[in-house]
C-alpha cells in the first residue's frame, strides 16, 4: 500500500488518475422479519482491479446482474464497497465521509441512464445544475447562475431553459442536462452508467457526440458503463468486461472487437447484431444456453463454464470445474481470466464474432 | 397475401388535442415474411401494430381511416367477438414489458393453459404437458418448476420468453412483436430472435417486427418500412435500406449508430433537433426541421410515398417519399454533397432576413 506513494515521491512514473484493486461490494441476504440473521451474501462486485488515466475512457461491458452498475455506483459511495482500495491520484479515498473524502469526491461526478427519474422534477434546470455548486459553497448565487448559465452553454441548451423545469424536456435534453450538472464542479472523471441506453437512436449520437467533445475540451476521463456493445466500442479506449461480478477480459477497444479471448467476450460480440445484411445471413450465433446464475449462488471453479461453449467444446475439463481463474495478463495491454484462452485464439467462433470469418 | 394494412389513419383523442399518430400507412404482410417497421419514440409504429390487433384504447383512440384485411376480413370492422376469436388463434402479439400483459396473480402455468383452452379443447393433464412443452422450447430449463411460479418470481428474459411461448403456443399466422427484446440482454435477444426465425420456418408464421435496432432489422428481416411522425417515409427490402437509402432520415438513422469498426477517431453524424410535437399540426414534410436535404417545397408540402427510384431488378419494392431524395455518394458520406447546397431556411426565417 506504501508502494504508489513511494513512486510518486521519486517522481518515477506518475499514478493513474484512479486506480482499483480488489474492489468487492457484497449485500448481506437475510431471512426472518426481527432478528435478521445473515445467511449469506450476494457478491455483485466481487474483486476488481482496474485503473483510469487522466483524459482517458475506459468501457464496462456485461449483462444486467453482472455489477457494473454496483461497480460504478461503490467508486461514488452510492455503495458502500465491502473490500478493496481505491485511490484517486495516489490518494487513498477513505470509507468514512470527511473533509478530505469530500474534495476528492468532487472529482469523481456521475450520470445515470434514466433522465427522466433522476432529475428532480419540482426544481428548475438553473437550480438543478446548480446544486452541487450550492452544496460545496461555490460562489454566491451570482456567480452562480453565470456557471450555469456557461454550463448550459457547453452541453447545447439555450440559456433559458434555466428557469424551466424537466418536464419540459425532452430525454435527450434531459441527458444534457444531468451532463451540465454532473460537470458543475469541474471533475477529473465522470461515471457514465448507460447514457444513451433510454435514448432515441438518433439522439444516442447526439449525446455520444457531445460526450467526446467535452472530453477533448475538458481532459475528462470516463467510466462508460453500458451493454451496448457498438457504443462502447465507439467511445471507449479500454474496455474491461465484466461476467457475475469479475472482470473476465481487458484489453485496447479494438484488440477486444478483433481478437476476443475470453469465451464470454466471444459470445456477447457473437450475440449483438450487427446492422449489416450481408454480414448477418453469413455469420453463425453463438447462443448462450440459460441465464447468468445469480450472484448469490456460490460455485466452485469457473463461474461462467455452466453456458460457456467452450467448456462443452473441451469436454468439461476439470480444471474449469475445480479452479477459478484468475485475471491473468497476457500482454501489457490485455488480461483474460480463462484457463483455455489461447484455445479461443484463431478459432471459427472467435472469428465469426465480426464476420471476418466470411 | 395474409395482411394487407391500406390508408390506414390512426387519431389520439387527448385533453390538449387531436394527435395524428398513424397518416396514409399502407403495406403488406405475405405468410411466413419478417417485416419491420423502424422508428424512434412517437412515430406511430406501436399505434399501427394497436391498430391491427384491434386494441386501441377506444375511449382514447380512432381509427379515422383505413382497411386492415386480414385473410379477407376487415379487421377494422370486425365485432369485437369476431377479433377476440382472431386475437390469439391467429395473430399474436408480444410487447417490450412482459409484466404489462401477464397477470400477475395467476402462476406461469395457468396462463399458458388459459390461453391454450381458449382456443384448443384438450384435458388437463394435456393441457399441462403442452404448456412444459412450450416453455422448454422457448429455453426455459426446468420448465416443470417454472409453471408453479408467478410472473414477478421470473427474471425479465424469462417472462418475455414466458410470453413469446404463449404467443406461439397456438402458432398463429401473424406474429406482431413490438420491441420484444429492447429489455432484454444480448445474449438472451440472440435466443429469443433463433426462437422467432425458427417458428417463421416451421410453421410459417408471419413476423411484424416493430423496433428502433437496426442490427435486429439486418438479421432477421426482408422488408422494412422507416417511419417517421406518424407517416411511412421510406419502404424497402432490407438489402435495399442498409445498401441505398433514400430518404434523409434512414440515412440519418444509419449515420447515428456506431459500429464495431468504428474507434473513437471517426465521428458519428447525429441527426440534429428533436421529432416533432406530436399535438401541433404539420405543414409541409415532418422531417424538414432536422433535415440537411430540405428545399423550398419541403416546408410546402408533405411528398407522398412513390417508386420514383425503383430497383429495376425488382420493381416496386423500394418507395420513399422525400422531394430531394439522397445520392448513393450523399448516402455513404451522411450529408449533401452538391455544391453549394444549403437547406432552404423555413418560411418564416426567409421572409424575416
Amino acid at each position: 500500500m506504501s508502494q504508489p506513494q513511494e513512486s510518486m515521491a521519486t517522481g518515477a512514473e506518475a499514478p493513474p488518475l484512479l486506480s482499483v484493486e480488489g474492489l468487492a461490494v457484497h449485500f448481506p441476504i437475510t431471512k426472518g422479519a426481527l432478528w435478521q440473521r445473515h445467511t449469506g451474501a450476494v457478491r455483485a462486485v466481487d474483486g476488481v482491479s482496474f485503473a483510469i488515466d487522466r483524459g482517458q475512457t475506459l468501457g464496462l461491458v456485461g449483462e444486467s446482474g453482472s455489477g457494473k452498475s454496483t461497480l460504478g455506483r461503490a467508486l461514488v459511495r452510492l455503495n458502500a464497497p465491502s473490500a478493496g482500495v481505491v485511490r484517486f491520484q495516489g490518494q487513498e479515498l477513505p470509507g468514512e465521509a470527511g473533509a478530505a473524502t469530500a474534495a476528492l469526491r468532487r472529482r469523481v461526478q456521475m450520470i445515470f441512464q434514466d433522465p427522466y427519474s433522476s432529475l428532480n422534477p419540482r426544481m428548475t434546470i438553473g437550480a438543478i445544475i446548480g446544486e452541487p455548486l450550492a452544496i460545496h459553497g461555490i460562489g454566491n448565487a451570482a456567480a452562480r447562475r453565470d456557471r450555469v448559465r456557461e454550463l448550459l452553454e457547453t452541453v447545447g441548451l439555450p440559456a433559458r431553459s434555466m428557469d424551466r423545469f424537466p418536464h419540459q424536456f425532452s430525454g435527450g435534453q434531459r441527458q444534457r442536462i444531468g451532463i451540465a450538472r454532473a460537470l458543475a464542479l469541474r471533475p477529473d472523471l465522470v461515471i457514465a452508467d448507460e447514457p444513451i441506453s433510454a435514448l432515441d437512436v438518433s439522439i444516442q449520437a447526439q449525446i455520444l457526440n457531445l460526450m467526446k467533445r467535452l472530453q477533448q475540451s475538458l481532459g475528462l476521463a470516463y467510466l462508460f458503463i453500458s451493454h451496448d456493445l457498438a457504443a462502447v466500442r465507439y467511445i471507449s479506449n479500454r474496455i474491461m468486461v465484466m461476467y457475475l461480478g469479475r472482470i473476465v477480459e481487458a484489453a485496447d477497444a479494438a484488440d477486444l472487437y478483433a481478437r476476443p479471448l475470453h469465451p464470454y467476450t466471444v459470445a456477447l460480440l457473437s450475440a449483438a447484431p450487427v446492422p449489416n445484411p450481408k454480414v448477418e445471413r453469413s455469420r453463425e450465433r453463438i447462443i448462450l444456453a440459460g441465464d447468468m446464475p445469480k450472484p448469490s449462488e456460490t460455485q466452485r471453479g469457473c463461474r461462467f463454464r455452466g453456458r460457456c461453449w467452450l467448456f462443452r467444446r473441451l469436454g468439461a475439463p476439470e480444471e474449469c470445474q475445480t479452479r477459478d481463474p484468475k485475471l491473468m495478463p497476457l500482454s501489457r495491454d490485455r488480461s483474460v481470466a480463462c484457463h483455455f484462452a489461447d484455445r479461443v485464439d484463431g478459432r471459427v467462433e472467435q472469428a465469426a464474432t465480426t464476420g471476418a470469418g466470411e | 397475401m395474409l395482411l394487407s394494412v391500406q390508408d390506414l389513419a390512426v387519431r389520439f383523442h387527448t385533453e390538449d388535442g387531436t394527435v395524428h399518430a398513424v397518416n396514409r400507412v399502407s403495406f403488406d404482410i405475405d405468410a411466413a415474411e419478417t417485416v419491420a417497421i423502424v422508428g424512434e419514440s412517437g412515430c406511430g409504429k406501436s399505434a399501427t401494430s394497436l391498430a391491427i390487433m384491434g386494441l386501441l384504447p377506444p375511449a382514447q383512440a380512432s381509427i379515422a381511416a383505413g382497411r386492415i384485411l386480414f385473410a379477407g376480413a376487415d379487421l377494422v370492422r370486425l365485432p369485437e367477438k369476431r377479433m377476440r376469436e382472431i386475437r390469439g388463434r391467429d395473430i399474436s402479439m408480444v410487447f417490450q414489458d412482459p409484466m404489462t400483459s401477464l397477470n400477475p396473480v395467476l402462476t406461469i402455468g395457468r396462463q399458458l393453459t388459459e390461453a391454450l383452452s381458449a382456443h384448443e379443447r384438450l384435458e388437463k393433464g394435456a393441457l399441462n404437458a403442452r404448456a412444459v412443452e412450450l416453455l422448454r422450447g422457448v429455453g426455459i430449463a426446468e420448465p416443470e418448476r417454472v409453471i408453479g411460479r408467478f410472473p414477478h418470481q421470473l427474471s425479465g428474459g424469462m417472462r418475455q420468453r414466458v410470453m413469446l411461448a404463449m404467443a406461439l403456443s397456438l402458432e398463429p399466422k401473424l406474429l406482431i412483436a413490438d420491441e420484444p427484446t429492447t429489455a432484454l440482454d444480448v445474449t438472451i435477444q440472440a435466443q429469443v430472435l433463433a426462437l422467432v426465425a425458427d417458428l417463421t420456418r416451421r410453421s410459417g408464421t408471419a413476423v411484424l417486427l416493430i423496433t428502433h435496432n437496426l442490427g435486429v432489422v439486418a438479421a432477421m428481416c426482408q422488408r422494412v418500412l422507416v417511419m417517421y411522425a406518424g407517416y411511412v417515409v421510406e419502404t424497402a427490402t432490407v438489402d435495399e435500406i442498409f445498401d441505398r437509402p433514400l430518404h434523409p432520415y434512414a440515412v440519418g438513422l444509419l449515420h447515428s449508430l456506431p459500429n464495431f469498426e468504428d474507434s473513437a477517431g471517426d465521428d458519428l453524424v447525429p441527426i440534429e433537433g428533436t421529432p416533432p410535437d406530436p399535438l401541433e399540426p404539420i405543414r409541409g414534410c415532418p422531417f424538414a426541421p432536422r433535415c440537411a436535404w430540405r428545399i423550398a417545397a419541403c416546408w410546402q408540402e408533405n411528398p407522398p410515398l412513390a417508386a420514383e427510384h425503383g430497383n429495376p431488378a425488382a420493381p416496386g419494392t423500394h418507395a420513399v417519399a422525400c422531394h430531394n431524395p439522397v445520392t448513393a455518394e450523399e448516402a455513404l458520406k451522411g450529408a449533401p454533397l452538391r455544391p453549394g447546397f444549403m437547406p432552404a431556411p423555413a418560411p418564416s426565417e426567409a421572409t424575416a432576413r
